[in-house]
């Protein structure tokens, strides 16, 4: 399809270049104008621009505090769902320990197995199993507990409005707008208000955790529905179906893969909320990560986030629900079983299992299985930090890089975007949006900015300067993971043993929850923004390095091999046939990047890189005065993040539009 | 199509059977904290630990001292500071044993003079005290550093810059939750210094520990009690006195403070309905005091010896019978 619409001569009459040169004359001249505007207008956002949001929040938190014991929406709303959540994860807790350990890892085993085969159920055990090994069982099941209910919840809530957003275009642009505001907010910004509303430990914690996991259940349901073929559907009608009658029998079975991988993105959403959401006292293994980093102890913390990574393979594997592993070696050496029989295995082997359990009274996870993966960890990380600080050849060390980050690269765009006029600012975004896609694009960034713009004032500062300086870190950082990333997937997507080599590495940083790594990164670059833009590269490169390396491998080979044929050396070939075709992928992985760094860069407030995210974390940290600010602040990061996502989605659109136009 | 139902169907079926025999006659785990001795009895009393050895030992202690006087289960609770003051407002935490109250102003107005949910329970013992800090080779080196004076001078200021500070020195912040008057009293005393929020505790105790590692002179806001204190030195800069401008000036926040901290005298809340649920447990956490000795004592088996709290709370408490018998008087 892209092949064609890329390779073949595009044929316009004369008339339409003359219009299209004349609407591009306009625009520019309005941009120009605009940009006139904007240098005469005031330097600083004037005082009148202020919208009052936060003290509007502000007041609004007030409330809430003084009247959660007596407001009706607490008592008939708010204090029953809390009730439910609490009973639901404490019941599910006492059940997965009541189930021992063994227990639970036989009856991940044959869920992998009837889900996925064999090679499901193993990799499911072993990796629970491996939960045992480095870190804290029990804590692990509260973790688990606490996991299962806000997924379920998820999918109770997410599949039907993705039923009801594949119906109505209307609706799915509105409750996709309001998903990925809820989805960039940063967490921070949720806790405050939670806690209010649904008191401390559990039930907090998971409504955080849903509102995080609850967007791809939506988006996949709705994708997977609107897969369907139209003709799929015809022929339900033609049979007389009901509309429920399709949408269960015809539809839902048919969106059945695309949902499943919902489910799966799902759960690794709510994992990635798992450390921060333990601030709420859920007193489970993200508490372990967090209690042993404001001790300084990273191995502990590594071990126990490894914990949370593992469990989290566990339920991926089980969850994917592809057989497709029927034909592999492993499956063809195994005796096939007949279903009655398999399903007899299904049920006796957990039952069995925790009978033997309960017996021998395996409630404790054995101290001899135990693997003490803390100190290896630390002992890394003291050689690590011992050696590549300073005194490294040529480079210096991390200590003159981060040195260098800071002074050559995040201090001039930020003082250049402060020194710009705040008017010329916005000019020159929307003039951005509309060169890649029109002008509808180009007045969503000017809102977007505009907006950021009534935010107001952190005590003299406005909340302008402080998203200038977060949006210089934002776009030093993607810079960075961009230089990393491309030439490294252009080299996986080329390579098998490459592929290979990094997949590890791709899947640990992805997974391992942010915090553990904030601190070695402070180790090595010292606090400040430099560290932060660090984290965000971490965080950032492997989805990049993965789509671009699948962007290169799905590259038709026809064409790859006409151009060879033609006497393309390998390099040729790559620059003049592989790249372009691989395009829209790179694009998609430079989008997933910068989403990367906007989540990562309110973190990194953590590790000194302030901005907005130290001001996000203030609505947590010092809600009674700053939950207003904070709110604001969060607000704004939304706004950079919609901005920035639909400009690099524009990039990867555009061909196609333009030339379909 | 049938066949994958029926699976799974059959698998939820045998996780069904499964969960329901391990459900059955199952009795290890319904009291979390896992009481000490059979005599508890009556509701949980809940309490809160904040993230810092000193909380986890008032409560540990507490805890000993309650399951084996008083019969009644404790649980605790881990929990972040702010966090906390919801829990005491709605009950579902009974108290909190260590509250600094330069932070949390704002919170004693709300719930124990406003919303009078919470009740403050009179002060644990330990006084605390935030304080400029550097370390002692800083003073060693250039003992005029020890008052703020010597920071007037631009060149000694830059000793302390860094990339994020340019040419000022630079002034380090742990937290953002912690009370900080460090903005206006760098502004105030008109010192060559730009504040920097390091974001975290965590990540301000990494930059003392590479401070001392390259001799690299470092400034912060540091605090005593704090485990740290006992493994490295560091020496605290001399403050403008507190007068009584600087004590008008804190309470108009007119943002002209400058002059030293304040002392903090820690104290202990309980949720307003704890004196009904359990008077004798509210009657000896109003009693119960600790020194600052003694908490660092037992923080020390926590952090240097590596004991859970709650060994290293029944090891001092079997130890130090008349200190909690007092309490309970």
């Amino acid at each position: 399809m892209a092949v064609s619409v890329e390779t073949l001569p595009t044929l316009e009459s004369d008339e339409s270049v003359r219009a299209r040169r004349q609407q591009r004359t306009i625009g520019l001249a309005i941009f120009a104008a605009l940009s006139v505007g904007a240098l005469v207008a005031a330097h600083d956002v004037p005082d009148w621009m202020d919208s009052g949001i936060q003290k509007w929040a502000q007041d609004r938190y007030k409330w809430s505090v003084v009247n959660r014991q007596s407001s009706k929406i607490f008592t008939w709303v708010f204090n029953p769902i809390a009730d439910v959540l609490t009973w639901a994860v404490e019941n599910t807790e006492s059940l997965l320990l009541a189930l021992r350990w063994p227990g639970v890892v036989a009856l991940v085993g044959v869920i992998g197995w009837r889900t996925g085969g064999m090679r499901a159920a193993i990799a499911g055990a072993v990796a629970l199993f491996g939960v045992g090994v480095i870190a804290d069982w029990d804590l692990a099941m509260r973790t688990l507990a606490i996991m299962i209910v806000a997924v379920v919840i998820a999918l109770l809530i997410g599949i039907p409005l993705g039923i009801l957003t594949s119906r109505s275009d209307r609706v799915e642009r509105v409750v996709r707008v309001l998903l990925d505001t809820a989805q960039v907010m940063p967490i921070f910004v949720y806790f405050s208000p939670a806690t209010l509303f649904f008191g401390i430990q559990f039930p907090p914690a998971v409504v955080v955790t849903v509102i995080y996991a609850l967007p791809p259940a939506v988006r996949l349901t709705n994708l997977g529905l609107r897969q369907v073929p139209v003709v799929v559907n015809e022929v339900g009608e033609s049979f007389g179906a009901t509309t429920l009658q399709q949408l269960f029998k015809v539809q839902l079975p048919m969106a059945r893969r695309t949902i499943l991988l919902g489910l799966n993105q799902v759960i690794m959403m709510a994992f990635a909320v798992v450390v921060l959401a333990s601030l709420l006292g859920t007193g489970d293994l993200g508490r372990e990560v967090l209690a042993a980093l404001q001790k300084l102890e990273v191995g502990k913390a590594f071990a126990a986030g490894l914990g949370i990574v593992l469990m989290a393979v566990a339920l991926d594997r089980i969850s994917t629900g592809e057989k497709s592993k029927r034909h592999s070696r492993l499956a063809t050496k195994l005796p096939t079983v007949s279903s009655r029989t398999a399903a007899m295995i299904a049920v006796a082997v957990p039952v069995l299992t925790v009978v033997v359990a309960r017996l021998f009274d395996a409630s404790v996870f054995p101290t001899s299985l135990h693997y003490d993966l803390a100190t290896v960890i630390d002992d890394a990380v003291q050689w690590v930090q011992d050696n590549l600080r300073k005194g490294v050849p040529v480079i210096g060390g991390t200590q003159a890089i981060s040195d260098f980050i800071t002074m050559h690269l995040l201090d001039p765009l930020r003082d250049f975007l402060l020194w710009l006029p705040w008017l010329l600012v916005i000019v020159l975004a929307a003039l951005a949006g509309w060169l890649s896609k029109g002008w509808r694009l180009s007045v969503t960034i000017a809102l977007c900015l505009g907006l950021i713009a009534t935010m107001g004032y952190d005590n003299k500062t406005l909340l302008w300067d402080r998203a200038m300086d977060t949006l210089s870190q934002v776009l030093v950082a993607i810079f960075i993971s961009i230089a990393i990333a491309l030439p490294l997937g252009m080299w996986a997507g080329r390579s098998d043993r490459v592929e290979r080599a990094l997949r590890p590495f791709l899947d640990g940083a992805q997974v391992l929850p942010q915090f553990v790594y904030l601190l070695p990164v402070v180790f090595l670059f010292s606090i400040g923004r430099a560290a932060g833009v660090v984290a965000c590269v971490i965080y950032a490169v492997p989805p990049c390095i993965r789509l671009t390396s699948l962007g290169m491998r799905e590259v038709p080979f026809a064409p790859r091999e006409a151009a060879i044929s033609f006497g393309a050396t390998g390099r040729q070939e790559m620059r003049n046939v592989q790249l372009p075709l691989a395009r829209k992928a790179i694009l998609l992985g430079i989008n997933q990047t910068m989403m990367m760094v906007l989540a990562t860069v309110i973190i990194a407030a953590l590790i000194g890189a302030g901005g907005l995210g130290l001001l996000a974390y203030r609505a947590t940290a010092k809600a009674q005065i700053d939950f207003g600010l904070g709110t604001a602040g969060g607000l704004s990061i939304v706004l950079l993040a919609i901005m920035l996502d639909r400009l690099t989605q524009a990039w990867g659109t555009r061909s196609d539009n333009d030339r379909g136009a | 199509m049938t066949s994958i139902r029926r699976k799974g169907r059959l698998a939820i079926a045998g996780v069904l059977i499964a969960s329901a025999l391990a459900a059955c006659g199952d009795d290890s785990k319904s009291s979390n904290g896992g009481g000490g001795g059979g005599t508890t009895s009556g509701p949980a009393i809940t309490l809160a630990v904040n993230p810092w050895t000193g909380s986890a030992v008032n409560a540990y202690v507490a805890k000993a001292v309650i399951e084996a006087n008083l019969g009644a289960p404790v649980e605790i609770i881990d929990i972040d500071e702010n966090a906390s003051w919801v829990g005491l407002d709605d009950g579902t935490i009974d108290a909190n044993l260590e509250i600094w109250p330069s932070g949390h102003a704002a919170d004693y107005e709300t719930y124990i003079t406003g919303k009078k949910t919470v009740v403050d329970l009179g002060k644990l013992g330990p006084q605390a005290k935030i304080g400029w800090y550097v370390p002692k080779f800083v003073i060693d080196a250039h003992p005029e550093l020890a008052t703020w004076e010597g920071f007037k001078d631009p060149e000694l200021a830059k000793l302390f810059a860094t990339a994020e500070s340019g040419d000022l020195g630079q002034f380090t912040m742990g937290d953002p939750s912690y009370v900080t008057y460090d903005e206006q009293i760098i502004q105030n005393l008109g010192l060559p210094l730009k504040y920097v929020v390091a974001g975290s505790e965590a990540a301000l105790l990494t930059a003392i520990d590479q401070s001392i590692a390259d001799q690299k002179p470092l400034l912060m806001q540091f605090w005593k009690p704090h485990w740290k204190q006992a493994k490295v030195d560091l020496v605290e800069v001399a403050l403008p006195p507190i007068t009584p401008e600087c004590e008008a000036s804190l309470a108009a926040a007119d943002g002209k403070y400058a002059c030293d901290y304040p002392v903090d005298e820690l104290y202990k809340a309980a949720n307003a309905g704890l004196a009904a649920k359990n008077p004798a447990v509210f009657k000896m956490l109003s009693a119960l005091q600790l020194t600052t000795d003694q908490q660092s004592e037992i923080g020390s088996y926590i952090d240097g010896d590596g004991m859970t709290p709650d060994a290293a709370a029944k090891k001092w408490v079997d130890a130090n019978p008349d200190v909690w018998k007092a309490w309970l008087a």
